[in-house]
């Protein structure tokens, strides 16, 4: 999943590069008070245990091998701060030392591979095998996580490059960059992680940590999910930001067309749809303030006021449910459901 | 003679119940070349970490120069860094103890954690690479060396700490013999110089010829001998009982015998 | 996409006739990209025109060549580049052949098979050059597969380049120099070096494997023997890190890394990183020049 210099495009690599050093930041104060000196040796030997996951190859059925990443389960034994840390310093080196991999490319590949992996995989592990789980739960919970964070991380990398075509053009309309537009780019690396990368990485997390669990449980201590709601609320706020990637394509999402928009496509309009079509006048119509002139302002604040409104009405929810359960053991956060 | 470190009583348990030392009462003064000998597992390495304060005791005291040694007391930044320039420790595996980009930043490690100023740090390196003939390797990446140079990076990489007191684990494993005669020649210097040295080995041949004291250490970890090498080494049935050396009928100069012996050494 | 290091040159020689056995190949691998390693010390220390610059100077050159690149859109432009990188490559006492076979299996490969389809009507429809029904290979899509492959390869040929003649050592100290925290360059200096030591273990253990196997074993069992062998590196790992820690603490660690940093740049330095800048400007100046190309 590694990407090379030269399918981003400046715009893309940019932004990414930049976005990483905060993220480095934060991670390195996480750690420290978590590890305390013992965090040079620890990163060091998970960075490098990164670095050889990634050569051994695992024979997957007939004759072809593939290779894991191995980053949800670093994370589940130093956890996803330690884990993004481990692997962004793999990826420094292989870049470095071995010449592989880019680097402009190497906030993309930090961005996918030690932030969205490990904390996706750790998370949805966390999620499922609860507090004290049993070793089978352990090792399920283990193998969905892993699935989902490299499928996740091959989205982003899809997404990555499925905009280049968007952003960077010559007049001809001509990619200069990645030349796969988001709808083929996307499937592609899901597809290829949901069928082939994931079920390895799976089948790979899944065994280390039988065998972990049965020879050096220490290692599996489960490590504390620590104020993840946070951060839920964090990558909330960044796709509410990333909203306006929407007014890019054009057209309608499919089985959304207007009445008039119908009639254009195919020429004549189903008699149900014609009555009940203009019953509701929408508040925001078309998603577009009448006040705001700017599309795209127009767009984010259309998906501020509805973000907002999901979240309150979820919050009231929440809260007479609780209410109605005499007051739960454990105290509902702000926002209800997270 | 004062003592450096005096032990009492020192019980260290891994969890679980496994004892690594059990009950040892041992001191160890200053200018003493101490071999503590004992079969694999009997608790040699972890007695050595404990001497220098990587490892601390469940039950018993341990003091050193006076002053008891804990974990406690190791977070006072003045007494640490008293404690670890005068003690220095020489792993057994010399790769371990190589973390730094290069040669010359392992030999500058321990001087820089001092505190002591860059000038005084790059002349105590120069000091002890030329003594240690590895000035030419300086600017290499320690991984790269050969196990002879790797040791002797590892010797200085102490040594520019100037300490009182060297800890040895296992010195002479994985040396070639002519890096254990090298070796052999530094005890010999040390001794000279009157540093206290305290080595844990397996190899009783090496630990006779530069010790002046041996202690053995049974297979349930507790002292079970204590003396002039000459003294110990004679117990032939208290070092067959340790496990320390065995019997079994072997060959030699043409005829079969049997008697008590280490492997790990020539003799004719 | 590719898995990273599957395409690290596979230098050692290939048994004659024979299929090498899943374990043979990686402990091939790995100790290629060992020996790499090695050889490039010898090859950083070398005199050449690359060696002889501060290390500084050379890591904010592969950010700016690569920027560089990133900025040019034209063909011819792209190529010049891309024969820059051979130059200084020559200039440097490194093997062009080498040099290019190394940026081929590293990047060029992986560039052609990415954007091959990119190359045809499906992706970008356009006039005709190889008719073949729905795969045909047309104009503006050869020039966007080219316009792709060459600007990676010249990144990734400069990329190389300064990572072939430069010490590893100087880098981390150059890193340090310019700005990295002591720690993570600690750090960095630590997962090399454990690197080097944890993939000898893994040589071996794929060596012993191939020794003690008569036939190949099913993709399970071998599936099996690589898992359990990864858990033990897990392990293995995590106890070295402890030894390693005591070994610091030893020496009186307790949290800082101070380093002594010796790089001084040179007049020789000032002017390459003057003449980079230049000729990065001029890049991009006749690609504006050139452009529709």
């Amino acid at each position: 999943m590694h990407i090379p210099d030269g399918y981003l495009g400046p715009q893309t690599y940019a932004v990414l590069d930049a976005a990483i050093i905060p993220i480095w930041i934060v991670a390195g104060g996480r750690i420290k008070k978590a590890l305390k000196t013992k965090q040079v040796p620890l990163l060091a030997l998970g960075a490098a245990f990164s670095f050889v996951i990634m050569m051994f190859n695992v024979p997957v059925i007939g004759g072809s091998t593939g290779h894991a990443v191995g980053a949800t389960l670093i994370a589940i034994i130093l956890g996803p701060w330690a884990a993004c840390i481990a692997v962004s310093i793999s990826l420094v080196v292989q870049a470095l030392v071995f010449g592989d991999g880019g680097i402009t490319a190497i906030g993309a590949n930090v961005i996918n591979m030690a932030v969205v992996m490990p904390f996706v995989g750790f998370y949805l592990y966390r999620l499922i095998a609860g507090d004290d789980p049993s070793p089978a739960r352990r090792v399920t919970a283990a193998g969905i996580g892993s699935y989902l964070g490299i499928v996740a991380a091959a989205v982003a990398a899809g997404i990555e490059f499925g905009i280049q075509p968007l952003i960077a053009h010559t007049a001809s309309g001509q990619a200069l960059y990645a030349p796969y537009p988001l709808n083929v780019a996307v499937p592609a690396m899901a597809l290829e992680h949901m069928l082939f990368f994931g079920p390895l990485e799976a089948v790979v997390t899944m065994g280390i940590v039988v065998v972990l669990a049965r020879q050096d449980s220490a290692l599996l201590q489960m490590k504390p999910a620590a104020k993840p709601l946070r951060w839920l609320w964090a990558g909330f706020a960044g796709l509410l930001l990333l909203t306006p990637l929407g007014t890019l394509a054009p057209g309608t999402a499919w089985g959304e067309w207007s009445v008039s928009e119908l009639k254009a496509a195919v020429g004549y309009v189903p008699a149900g749809l014609e009555k009940v079509g203009g019953l509701w006048t929408a508040t925001i119509p078309d998603y577009a303030p009448s006040v705001i002139r700017d599309p795209l302002v127009g767009y984010f604040l259309a998906a501020v006021v509805g973000a907002a409104l999901v979240v309150g009405v979820t919050w009231v929810i929440g809260k007479l449910l609780a209410r109605r359960d005499g007051g739960s053991a454990h105290p509902t956060p702000p926002g209800g459901a997270a | 003679m004062t003592d450096e470190f005096v032990l009492s009583g020192v019980v260290h348990a891994y969890g679980a119940g496994v004892r690594a030392l059990d009950g040892i009462d041992l001191t160890i003064g200053s200018g003493q070349h101490v071999a503590i000998v004992g079969a694999n597992g009997s608790g040699k390495s972890t007695l050595l970490k404990m001497l220098d304060g990587l490892v601390f005791c469940d039950s018993g005291t341990i003091t050193a120069f006076g002053r008891p040694l804990t974990e406690d007391a190791l977070e006072d930044p003045s007494f640490r860094r008293e404690f670890r320039s005068r003690v220095g420790f020489v792993f057994q595996d010399a790769d371990v103890q190589l973390f730094c980009n290069t040669v010359f930043d392992e030999l500058a490690f321990g001087p820089l954690q001092l505190g002591l100023p860059h000038d005084e740090v790059r002349s105590r390196v120069g000091e002890v690479a030329e003594a240690l003939r590895i000035d030419k390797l300086l600017d290499r990446a320690p991984y790269m060396l050969s196990g002879g140079e790797k040791k002797r990076v590892a010797i200085a990489s102490v040594l520019t700490m100037r300490p009182q007191v060297l800890l040895m684990d296992e010195p002479t494993n994985a040396l070639d013999p002519r890096s254990q005669v090298w070796l052999l020649g530094v005890l010999a210097q040390w001794k000279a110089e009157g540093r206290t040295v305290v080595i844990a080995t397996h190899d009783l041949s090496a630990a006779a010829e530069s010790c002046d004291r041996m202690v053995v250490l049974s297979e349930e970890h507790a002292v079970a001998a204590d003396g002039t090498p000459d003294e110990v080494l004679g117990q032939r049935e208290l070092l067959l009982s340790v496990n320390l050396i065995h019997e079994h009928e072997h060959r030699h100069h043409g005829s079969e015998h049997m008697h008590g012996h280490a492997h790990g050494h020539i003799h004719a | 996409m590719i898995p990273v290091l599957a395409h690290i040159s596979d230098t050692a020689p290939r048994k004659r006739g024979g299929v090498r056995s899943l374990a043979r190949r990686t402990a091939d691998t790995i100790s290629g990209a060992v020996r790499e390693v090695l050889e490039n010390d010898d090859l950083a220390s070398s005199p050449g025109l690359m060696q002889a610059l501060d290390p500084r100077v050379k890591l904010v050159s592969i950010v700016l060549f690569a920027v560089t690149a990133s900025f040019v859109h034209s063909l011819a432009v792209l190529v010049a580049l891309v024969l820059a990188t051979m130059v200084l490559a020559a200039a440097s006492g490194v093997g062009i052949g080498s040099f290019a076979r190394k940026v081929w299996s590293s990047a060029g490969l992986f560039g052609v098979l990415l954007s091959a389809p990119a190359a045809t009507a499906w992706i970008t429809p356009g006039a005709v050059l190889v008719p073949l029904g729905p795969l045909s290979i047309t104009a503006p899509g050869l020039l966007i597969a080219a316009r792709l492959i060459t600007r990676v390869a010249a990144g990734a040929g400069f990329g190389l380049l300064v990572v072939w003649t430069t010490r590893w050592t100087d880098l981390l100290r150059a890193l340090g120099a310019l700005g990295v925290p002591d720690l993570v360059v600690a750090t960095l200096a630590m997962t090399q070096k454990q690197i080097m030591s944890l993939l000898r273990t893994v040589e071996n253990m794929h060596l012993a494997r191939e020794s003690r196997m008569l036939s190949g074993g099913t993709a399970k069992e071998n599936r099996g023997w690589v898992v359990e062998r990864m858990a033990f590196v897990a392990r293995r790992s995590m106890k070295t890190a402890d030894d390693v820690y005591d070994a610091m603490l030893s020496r009186g660690f307790a949290g800082e890394m101070p380093s002594l940093v010796d790089l001084r740049a040179t007049a020789r330095d000032r002017i390459w990183l003057a003449a980079s800048a230049a000729a990065c400007v001029l890049a991009i100046g006749l690609d504006r020049m050139v452009l529709p190309l």
